[in-house]
C-alpha cells in the first residue's frame, strides 16, 4: 500500500471535469485506490464518489492505492493533481 | 365525443420565431419509481437486466460523443458515461437486487438519487448543474431495462414539449430539425435556451404545459416571440400563425439578401454590425449573416462549463473564434459571474444583481483574473491588432485604472518569459451601471472605448429585476431615461474622442438601432440571428431620417411617445 497527501491546486476545486479526468486515469490500474479527506473516505475510481467530496481548491486529500502497480498508480495521480487535470484528454 | 377546446398558455419567450407542428413530449425525468419487491428466483433476471440496460446507454452515450464536434460536449458525455459505470453504484445496485429484492428499477432509481442528495448536501455551485446529468443517467437507464427502449424519435417539424433538457438531449435534438421547444423550466442561460437562439429554434420557458391533458400527436403552436403557446388549436388559429411564420420568414430571407450587401445607408453613412457570441457552435453563421466580428464574446459560460479555466483552455477557446472570423475584431468581455449566472461563494445574496458580480468578483479573485488576462495578451501575441478587452459592471473610475495596472503586470511578466503578446490591446468598459453612464466625461479618460450594456443599464436606471416575473412590464429598454443616458454617454465619448459601441438588446431591435444610429452610435453587436433585420433597415433609409427619430426620441417624457415613435420603423 502506497499513499501520499496532495493539495487541490486549480481555483475551481475537483468538480466534475478534474473529477472525471482523475477517475478516467485511476480506473487505467488495477490497484484499488482511495481518497481520504476529513475523515470521508470514497473509492476513487467511483466518479459519483469523488464528486461528493466537493473538494474545493486548497483542500488536502490522502491518495491511497494498494495493488500491484500501486506505485505507478500513485505517480500518475499525483502528476495530475501537480498540474491542476491540465494536460490531459478525455 | 367532445372535442377538447384549445388552450393557450403564457411561457416566457426565449427564442425568437413561429412553430407549428404535433407534440412530442420528452418524458418526464422527475417521474418517480415507486419500491417494488421482486421473489428470488427473479434475482438473476434483473441483474442481467441492470447489465444489458448499462451497456445498451453506453453505446447509446458513445455514439453520441463520436458525433461531428460542432458541439464541445465530449467531456460532458465522458462523465456521463463513468457515471452509469461507476463501481461503487453498481455495487450498490446490484447489492439492493440481491439482497433487498428490490427490483432493477427501483434500485437504479434509489442509488442515484442517494448521490444526488448528496451532491446537494455538498452544496457547491456546480451541484445544480451536475443534478440534471445525473437525473439523465438515471432514467435513461431504467427506460433502457424495460422491454420496450426510451424512443427518442422525434419527427422533423414536431413540437418538443420538456420540463427540461439535459446538454445530451439537446445535442440530439440539434441534429433534427424541430419546430420549437417548450419547456417548463429553463433559464435564459441554460444550454437549450442559447443553442436555440443560434439555431433558430423558437423557444419558450417556464410554460407549465404538464396541467393540461396533452398527448403526443396533439397539434400546438408555439409563438417564440410572445411566449404564447396554443394546444390544440383550431383550424383558423393554424391559418393565421403559418401565414405569420411565413412572413416572418419571408422577411428574413429577403433581410438576409442585405445582410451581404456593404455596411452603409441609403445615403452612404457607414456603420458596423457584430455579433454577440457565447458557444463555439454560433460562429459557423457568423458570415452568412452579415456580422463583422465579434463586439461581445461572452466567457463566463466557458468559465462554467470546464469548472476550471485553465490558461491554455482559455488560449485555445479565444484562438478558435478570433480565426473564424476572418480579419475583424474581437471584444473579449471579462468573466461577467454573478447577477443570475451564479458563481461559487455568491449564493444567497438577496440582491445578486446589485452584488458580487462583474469585475467586483474579479478584483476579489484575482488569479482568476490574470490567467484571463495572460490568456487575452498571449492570443493578442497571435492575432496583434484584432482583440479588444471589455471590462463588465464597472461602477467607479477606479476599478478601471486597478484592472488596468493587472494589464501592466501580466504584460511585464510576459515580456521577462519572452512570450509573445499583443502590447497595444485597447481597453475598454462597459457602461451599464448609471454611476458610470453619469461620470462618463470622466470615465473617457480613463477607457479606450465603452460598450453600453442597455439590458443592465435599463434594470439598474428603472430599478427593475429583470428576472422577476411581477414587474416584467415595468422593464422596458425604451424609457426616456435610458435614452438620455446613453446619449450622455456618447457625448462624453465624443468629447474624449473614444469610440462608443452598443452590445445591449436594444441593437438588435431595428427601430433602436436605427435611433441609436441617429444618435451617432454606428457599432452596433447582437445575436447574429438579428443582424439581417437591422442591417436591412438601415441600408434602405437616410442617416438623416434616423437623426430626426432620434432627436424626438430624446425630447420625449413618456414611455408611450417613445413606442409611438420607434413602431413606426419596427417594419420594413
Amino acid at each position: 500500500m502506497v499513499s501520499k497527501i496532495v493539495e487541490v491546486k486549480n481555483e475551481a476545486g475537483l468538480h466534475a471535469r478534474p473529477a472525471s479526468v482523475l477517475v478516467k486515469a485511476a480506473s487505467r490500474y488495477k490497484s484499488d485506490f482511495t481518497i481520504k479527506m476529513y475523515g470521508y473516505s470514497v473509492n476513487g475510481k467511483s466518479i459519483l464518489g469523488v464528486m461528493t467530496l466537493a473538494a474545493e481548491y486548497g483542500a488536502e486529500m490522502e491518495l491511497i492505492f494498494d495493488g500491484d502497480d500501486e506505485e505507478e498508480a500513485l505517480k500518475t495521480v499525483v502528476e495530475l493533481f501537480e498540474n491542476k487535470f491540465n494536460n490531459q484528454q478525455l | 365525443m367532445k372535442e377538447l377546446q384549445p388552450k393557450v398558455l403564457s411561457g416566457r419567450p426565449a427564442a425568437q420565431g413561429i412553430g407549428i407542428g404535433k407534440i412530442w413530449i420528452l418524458a418526464d425525468d422527475n417521474k418517480p419509481v415507486h419500491p417494488e419487491k421482486i421473489r428470488n428466483k427473479e434475482v438473476r433476471a434483473h441483474l442481467e437486466k441492470y447489465q444489458n440496460a448499462k451497456k445498451i446507454v453506453t453505446d447509446e452515450y458513445e455514439k453520441i460523443k463520436q458525433l461531428p464536434d460542432d458541439f464541445d460536449l465530449g467531456e460532458i458525455i465522458e462523465a456521463q458515461i463513468q457515471t452509469l459505470n461507476d463501481p461503487e453504484v453498481e455495487k450498490l445496485i446490484t447489492k439492493k437486487i440481491e439482497k433487498e429484492l428490490s427490483s432493477v428499477e427501483y434500485a437504479i432509481f434509489s442509488t442515484y438519487n442517494d448521490y444526488i442528495q448528496l451532491l446537494e448536501a455538498a452544496d457547491a455551485k456546480w451541484a445544480n448543474e451536475r443534478t440534471i446529468d445525473i437525473v439523465s443517467v438515471r432514467d435513461d437507464l431504467i427506460q433502457a431495462t424495460k422491454e420496450k427502449k426510451r424512443i427518442f424519435d422525434v419527427q422533423a417539424g414536431e413540437i418538443v414539449f420538456a420540463n427540461d433538457i439535459s446538454p445530451t438531449a439537446m445535442v440530439k435534438l440539434s441534429h433534427i430539425n424541430i419546430g420549437g421547444i417548450v419547456m417548463e423550466k429553463g433559464g435564459f442561460t441554460s444550454h437549450a435556451v442559447i443553442l436555440s437562439q443560434s439555431l433558430g429554434i423558437p423557444c419558450v420557458i417556464n410554460a407549465h404545459w404538464d396541467r393540461y391533458n396533452i398527448t403526443r400527436g396533439n397539434r400546438a403552436i408555439i409563438d417564440g416571440s410572445t411566449g404564447q403557446v396554443i394546444l390544440r388549436p383550431t383550424r383558423r388559429q393554424i391559418d393565421e400563425y403559418e401565414k405569420r411564420r411565413e412572413d416572418e420568414i419571408g422577411r428574413f430571407q429577403k433581410a438576409l439578401e442585405w445582410s451581404q450587401k456593404p455596411d452603409k445607408t441609403k445615403c452612404g453613412s457607414e456603420f458596423k454590425l457584430r455579433a454577440n457570441v457565447e458557444f463555439l457552435e454560433e460562429l459557423p453563421k457568423l458570415g452568412s449573416h452579415g456580422a463583422t466580428g465579434i463586439g461581445l464574446l461572452r466567457t463566463e459560460t466557458i468559465l462554467f462549463e470546464t469548472d476550471d479555466f485553465e490558461v491554455e483552455d482559455q488560449i485555445d477557446f479565444y484562438n478558435n473564434v478570433v480565426e473564424s472570423v476572418n480579419n475583424d475584431s474581437v471584444t473579449i468581455r471579462l468573466f461577467d459571474a454573478g447577477g443570475d449566472k451564479l458563481i461559487e461563494g455568491s449564493e444567497g445574496e438577496s440582491n445578486p444583481f446589485l452584488g458580487w458580480r462583474g469585475i467586483r468578483m474579479l478584483l476579489d479573485k484575482q488569479n482568476l483574473l490574470k490567467r484571463q488576462l495572460e490568456a487575452i495578451y498571449r492570443v493578442g501575441g497571435i492575432h496583434p491588432g484584432r482583440i479588444k478587452i471589455l471590462i463588465p459592471m464597472i461602477s467607479r473610475i477606479e476599478e478601471i485604472r486597478t484592472v488596468k495596472k493587472f494589464c501592466s503586470e501580466v504584460q511585464k511578466s510576459l515580456e521577462l518569459s519572452g512570450i509573445a503578446y499583443d502590447k497595444n490591446i485597447p481597453i475598454g468598459i462597459m457602461v451599464e451601471v448609471p454611476s458610470i453612464a453619469l461620470m462618463a466625461a470622466e470615465a473617457a479618460k480613463e477607457a479606450d472605448f465603452f460598450s453600453l450594456g442597455t439590458n443592465d443599464l435599463t434594470q439598474y436606471t428603472l430599478a427593475v429585476d429583470r428576472g422577476n416575473e411581477k414587474i416584467a412590464h415595468l422593464f422596458d429598454s425604451f424609457h426616456p431615461a435610458v435614452w438620455k443616458l446613453i446619449k450622455m454617454t456618447k457625448d462624453a465619448a465624443d468629447d474624449a474622442g473614444i469610440p462608443v459601441a452598443v452590445c445591449g438588446e436594444m441593437a438588435g431591435m431595428p427601430e433602436a438601432a436605427a435611433c441609436l444610429l441617429g444618435m451617432g452610435i454606428n457599432d452596433l453587436s447582437m445575436n447574429s440571428s438579428s443582424i439581417p433585420r437591422v442591417k436591412a433597415v438601415l441600408c434602405k433609409n437616410n442617416l438623416t431620417d434616423m437623426r430626426f427619430l432620434s432627436e424626438k426620441i430624446l425630447m420625449a417624457k413618456e414611455l408611450l411617445e417613445v413606442h409611438a415613435l420607434l413602431d413606426e420603423w419596427r417594419f420594413y
